[in-house]
């Protein structure tokens, strides 16, 4: 048997090329779409590891601050804490690469992570060589401790040094808020030595020097901890959180990984469905080529089940031949998932530092067990699609497999059943989501799954009512379309992944359409100044990025500026109680503004609160504006407290207002400066808005402020620049997104293809039929172009339906219980009128080559059995 | 010229353009300032060893050092409290000794809290939360923190007439508080206090002694405690180019003879294990100092021990002084009082109490021994 396998299958693969090929193509899009997705979910979460492992991979805990930054007198009580056998401190800080000359080859904005260390603890740092030399044991014998004296001295990694082309002893410029720094290579420190995906953009400073530069005197960021062996790690990092206090929290790598996946979990976890989707669609096409193939080779069958072969041995051949498909496209589909997510990486990786505030992605990663995945997917996927025509193909008898057939060929017949279920499946779903499953979370992504169950049942009726009332007048075009509902065993399952495609397009177009609109709104009323200013380097993570007094004075003096909003805003933790009792910690993005500021009441679109009674109890009793997303996740509301650790312990808020707030995926708050100043200190601004003159135009005073300012490392920009840097930041959010729902397509329109060629070979007999009375070659053309348009329209008629109710489901459902986003609906009906446009040519397209196929029958392939 | 540790500053560079002051032969003392901080050398330290006895009869040894390494000559004008112009290390020792009568146990088992013998490090950089250094008139001379792990702080201070010092490692599960009188007067350790290392010129350091005190105060080990009495020995050494480029290590000894007098020998050894330079001081019993020429003194070695890591050092020495009429053994109280560091794991060297007899075995004093540049690791990088 495994002999006839063998001799067997190069020829069915040269008979049924184009089969093959598609059904290849199928799974490794399938592949390729998981995987790319994994790949760049893996390498979000990598990237930050990675990083965490190349500063504190020795440490096994770390503290961390609650605040922006922490006292660095807790670092001689973290060494007196009783099993602790090492601790260092360490200062973080963000800045911004300035372009200089030597910096010419890289990307336009590049963020260097400075890290502060003391460099006389006992840290085993992966000193390097110059480039091309062998490694230095020990850096601190060549460098003589000019760390300490001499200013700006760093390390970088060799990774860094190659890509901007510096040598030891080299100057670069970074940028901190509104001051400029000159930093001068001194060494090289192989941080992907001890992890390779650790970020070459990594920068080792000694940590004087890193505070005085960057930070603010007396503080730091970090102490990480390395414990005697064999102590209690809980009951130490207990002793360290209640000696240390509530101000920090004491974590262990782990937890400060599985923050991170927190953080990032609605993200990866959207990503992953939609990908998901693409191979749902993937295993259609595998299924229809599998029967495709079955049906042409069921005489072969016959006679193997005549001459003794087992129902379970017929099976085996099946399954096999489509397992080794399935190997081909892993093949094909791995290093295309690779490639999909190399391409898209830099677009995920902006999404991670703009939204997520995390580390950006620098390379990617391949573990063993993303190619395990991608195997059991491609494999399995394929195995799967073809169990039940493999299944139906070895249950017949030799006579029935002797004789024409089709497989499935009830379901016609079933097809009002197949409808019946589809639609029980829909209600269902909506009827438990009202009633119960609206509390779940997850609820969104099982109403995902009836609606991915529902429209392909649905399919056949459809397709055999809107086909059946068709009436056919000539040998054209509503034959063809006619022909559709006849052979719906073939079509239906074309018409269903095309739906399930269509419906991920449309209901992500209407979604992402649906939100760009929110957006537009929601930044025409709360961006109301007319000249942003903020420093380049300030992404609103840290407190350090602030502009000095005199930067600010200039900006106001312009003659032109008639009002000043100044924001300062940093990266905190709120804490709540849980179910359990316990006190959670939540990271959230804090922002103080000034909120008696004149007609500044519109930057804050409110959710919910009275709007003079919010601003006056914000600053008259220091009550603080939520974000909606904020209040969804930790369930605050106007008239409740959030507490928020600052300097001095946790604080309760009153909570006046809840705003609709697009800008971080985490939640923010929002309050006076005043109030900010007296719970957290005085800190600098990190952001001015400046309002001018009625008239005055804001671009002539953007380039006056910046002619001011000729080399201050700022961004001004005018009200009409910011909003177009928004949307250039919203369309990176979802390119990975829009690539998904393209793939989708692809292999929607592959099993168009596919299912055309099918009928093209089942209907052999049928086209030399019409040959010989007289049909021409054109006709028949026209006829097979017909009925993948009809196709086509017809999962098009479907996936709008499906795509609605997917929209409505990433709308209201999904975003407001991952992302707690009010996204107001709204269609966009170019970009739909485009989209059907694109699916109906594409479906002609795909129908060109099974229609020429099709024109091409000699009148000869009619035979006495097939009259 | 005690401790290893030279091995160790001697291979740190010297930092930015810093140029140190050297050791001089004109150097003029002042006292007692002059047992604080001395800036503008590279290297400083306080050395402190002794023997002590518990009230119920145990013995100890022990080992106090602090150090003073000098990364650059001026605090950089940084605002940061982060910035520091010295590492402030610290090393200290207890041996547990063996009682000869057999009356008393005071040792605990094996293991890293406990064994005869325990060895407690730190290193910080000299800033305020770590570790630093006093000024005259001021009574603090040095402090830093303990090693992670534990409360509290290793101090030295002037108490007007010796010293006083403490220090604690909840870790290695031993702690003491000792103060210190001086019997005897200061010594200057060669003339002046100049204390030449090598033929040249320049590989020389200030040197000074307390070679007699009496010590006493509390000493702590496993949780038992012990009030303690005994006799110190105390050396202060700074400069900023102690060895010459051959050497790679010296066998250092101080004795404190019953009958008053007192000899501290040194000498360096090259890279072929030839003695480079040696040289010593004669205290008698009054205080009077005479300094020790290579050729007054033979010192042989009469055994030797090796370490777990394969180090062999000397163990066990007779010493001829015939200038001096000294003609005695010199015997290691324990076999293994090496010192191993964790912080700079290859660095090793062997700090330890011994006995001195006459050749019949009768007790003639007591007295430390330093052995260092032993084993081929012995000259760490930081």
């Amino acid at each position: 048997m495994i002999r006839y396998f063998q001799k067997a299958l190069g020829a069915h693969f040269r008979a049924g090329r184009s089969l093959y090929v598609l059904t290849v193509f199928g799974v490794a899009l399938g592949v390729a779409s998981v995987l790319s997705i994994q790949i760049i979910n893996r390498n979000a979460l990598a990237a930050f590891e990675g990083s965490v492992t190349a500063v504190s991979g020795e440490a096994d805990l770390s503290v961390l601050g609650l605040t922006p930054t922490i006292s660095e007198t807790l670092y001689p009580e973290v060494l007196a804490t009783e099993g602790v056998a090492a601790a260092w401190p360490l200062l973080r800080v963000e800045v911004m690469l300035n372009r200089g000359e030597l910096v010419q080859s890289l990307e336009r904005r590049v963020f260097l992570n400075i890290v502060g260390v003391d460099f006389y603890a006992p840290l085993n740092l992966p000193w390097a060589g110059e480039r091309n030399e062998e490694p230095v044991s020990s850096g601190p014998d060549r460098i003589g401790h000019s760390w300490l004296w001499e200013e700006g001295w760093c390390a970088v990694s060799p990774a860094m040094a190659d890509q901007a082309g510096w040598s030891e002893g080299d100057t670069f410029d970074v940028s901190l808020g509104s001051r400029t720094t000159k930093l001068k290579v001194g060494a090289l420190i192989d941080f992907q030595a001890l992890s390779p995906l650790a970020s070459p953009k990594l920068v080792a400073m000694d940590i004087s020097q890193a505070q005085a530069l960057f930070g603010e005197p007396g503080q730091i960021h970090q102490i990480d901890i390395v414990l005697e062996e064999e102590v209690d790690e809980a009951a130490v990092q207990a002793e360290l959180q209640s000696r240390l206090g509530k101000s920090v929290r004491v974590v262990t790598p782990a937890q400060r990984g599985e923050q991170a996946e927190g953080l990032l979990s609605a993200f990866r976890l959207n990503l992953t469905a939609l990908s998901l989707i693409s191979l749902f669609v993937g295993l259609f096409l595998v299924y229809s080529s599998t029967q495709a193939s079955l049906i042409r080779r069921r005489e072969e069958f016959g006679l193997l089940r005549s001459i003794g072969c087992t129902p379970r041995q017929v099976f085996a051949i099946i399954v096999g031949e489509v397992a080794l498909l399935g190997a081909l496209g892993v093949a094909l589909g791995i290093p295309m998932g690779y490639w999909v997510a190399e391409a898209n990486v830099e677009k995920v990786s902006a999404t991670l530092s703009n939204l997520y505030l995390l580390e950006e992605i620098s390379s990617l990663e391949l573990p063993w067990w993303l190619y395990a995945m991608g195997i059991v997917i491609g494999i399995g996927g394929a195995t799967a699609g073809a169990i039940l025509p493999a299944l139906d193909i070895s249950r017949r008898d030799t006579r029935s497999l002797l004789a024409a057939f089709t497989l499935h060929e009830k379901i016609g017949s079933l097809a009002p059943k197949l409808f019946g279920c589809g639609a029980a499946i829909l209600t269902i779903t909506l009827v438990w989501y009202l009633s119960f499953g609206h509390t779940w979370k997850h609820a969104g992504f099982a109403m995902g799954v009836g609606l991915l169950l529902g429209l392909p049942l649905m399919t056949p009726l459809t397709v055999q009512a809107t086909c059946s009332r068709i009436r056919v007048r000539r040998f054209s075009l509503g034959y063809s379309l006619r022909g559709l509902g006849v052979r719906l065993q073939t079509t239906a399952f074309a018409v269903a992944s095309l739906a399930i495609a269509v419906s991920m397009l449309i209901g992500i177009t209407l979604m992402i359409g649906s939100f760009r609109t929110t957006l537009e709104v929601w930044i025409g009323t709360s961006v109301q100044a007319d000249i942003y200013v903020a420093p380049t380097s300030w992404r609103g993570k840290g407190s350090e990025g602030t502009m000095d007094a005199e930067t600010i004075e200039v900006l106001t003096r312009h003659a032109s500026v008639v009002a000043v909003d100044r924001l300062r805003g940093f990266i905190g933790y709120s804490s709540m109680r849980s179910n359990e009792d316990e006190w959670v910690n939540h990271r959230i993005g804090l922002a103080g503004v000034e909120m008696g500021l004149s007609n500044g009441d519109v930057r804050f679109p409110l959710l919910q609160g009275d709007r003079d009674e919010a601003y006056r109890r914000s600053t008259e009793e220091g009550a603080i504006f939520v974000g909606e997303t904020l209040a969804r996740k930790l369930d605050v509301w106007v008239g409740d407290d959030l507490t928020i650790h600052t300097p001095g312990g946790p604080r309760p808020f009153p909570v006046a207002a809840v705003y609709y707030d697009y800008s971080t995926e985490g939640g923010a708050a929002a309050m006076d400066l005043r109030t900010m100043v007296e719970a957290f200190g005085p800190g600098g601004i990190n952001s001015v808005a400046l309002y001018l003159q009625v008239g005055q135009d804001p671009e002539r005073v953007v380039d006056d402020l910046k002619a001011s300012l000729p080399d201050a490392p700022l961004q001004i920009r005018s009200n009409r620049r910011l909003r177009e840097q928004v949307f250039r930041i919203f369309d990176q959010t979802f390119a990975v997104t829009q690539l998904l729902k393209g793939m989708s397509l692809v292999i929607a329109v592959c099993g168009i293809a596919l299912m055309l060629i099918v009928l093209a070979r089942e209907q052999v007999s049928e086209l030399a039929l019409y040959r010989s009375i007289g049909a021409t070659r054109q006709q028949l053309f026209r006829i097979y172009v017909g009925k993948g348009l009809g196709m086509g329209a017809l999962g098009l008629l479907l996936g709008l339906f499906g795509g609605i109710l997917l929209a409505a489901l990433l709308i209201f459902v999904i975003n407001r219980a991952y992302f707690g986003w009010t996204i107001q609906p709204s269609v966009a009906w170019g970009a739909i009128a485009q989209q059907c446009a694109t699916i109906l040519g594409a479906a002609t397209l795909a129908s060109l080559y099974p229609a020429l196929r099709a024109s091409r029958t000699p009148a000869t392939e009619l035979s006495r059995e097939n009259l | 010229m005690p401790v290893c540790i030279l091995l160790l500053l001697v291979a740190l560079p010297l930092g930015g353009e810093t140029e140190w002051r050297t050791a001089r032969e004109d150097y003029a003392w002042s006292f007692p300032e002059d047992h604080w901080a001395r800036d503008g050398y590279k290297t400083e330290w306080w050395y402190f060893t002794g023997h002590l006895e518990a009230e119920t009869g145990e013995r100890f040894g022990y080992q106090f050092t602090i150090f003073r390494v000098g990364l650059v000559g001026d605090r950089p004008e940084i605002a940061s409290s982060w910035t520091a112009k010295d590492l402030v290390m610290g090393h200290v020792a207890l041996s547990l000794l063996p009682d000869p009568t057999g009356r008393t146990a005071a040792t605990t088992g094996e293991g890293k809290n406990g064994g005869r013998h325990r060895f407690s490090e730190v290193v910080y950089r000299a800033s305020a939360l770590l570790g630093g250094f006093g000024t005259y008139p001021d009574s603090l001379i040095a402090w830093c923190r303990p090693p992670a792990g534990t409360e509290g702080d290793w101090r030295l201070t002037w108490n007007g007439t010796g010293f006083d010092f403490e220090m604690k490692d909840d870790g290695r599960g031993f702690e003491f508080a000792l103060t210190t009188r001086p019997i005897k007067p200061m010594v200057f350790q060669g003339p002046d206090g100049f204390s030449r290392k090598s033929h040249g010129t320049t590989s020389a350091s200030q040197y000074y002694s307390f070679t007699r005190m009496a010590t006493e105060g509390t000493l702590k080990v496993d949780g038992r405690t012990f009030p303690v009495t005994g006799n110190s020995w105390m050396d202060k050494e700074f400069g900023s180019n102690q060895l010459g480029e051959q050497q790679v290590g010296w066998d250092w000894f101080s004795l404190q003879l019953d009958d008053g007098r007192e000899v501290m020998l040194y000498l360096l050894r090259d890279k072929n294990e030839q003695i480079d330079y040696a040289s010593g001081t004669l205290v008698d019993a009054s205080g009077e100092t005479r300094y020790l020429t290579r050729d007054e003194f033979d010192l042989s070695a009469s055994g030797t021990w090796t370490s777990p890591d394969g180090i062999t050092y000397p163990s066990g020495w007779r010493l001829l002084l015939p200038t001096a009429d000294i003609v005695c053994d010199i015997e290691p109280e324990l076999a293994d009082q090496e010192n191993r560091s964790s912080i700079v794991p290859t660095m090793r060297y062997w700090e330890g109490a011994v006995r001195v007899t006459d050749t019949a075995g009768q007790g003639l004093g007591q007295g430390y021994v330093e052995l260092t540049g032993y084993g081929d690791s012995s000259r760490p990088a930081l």
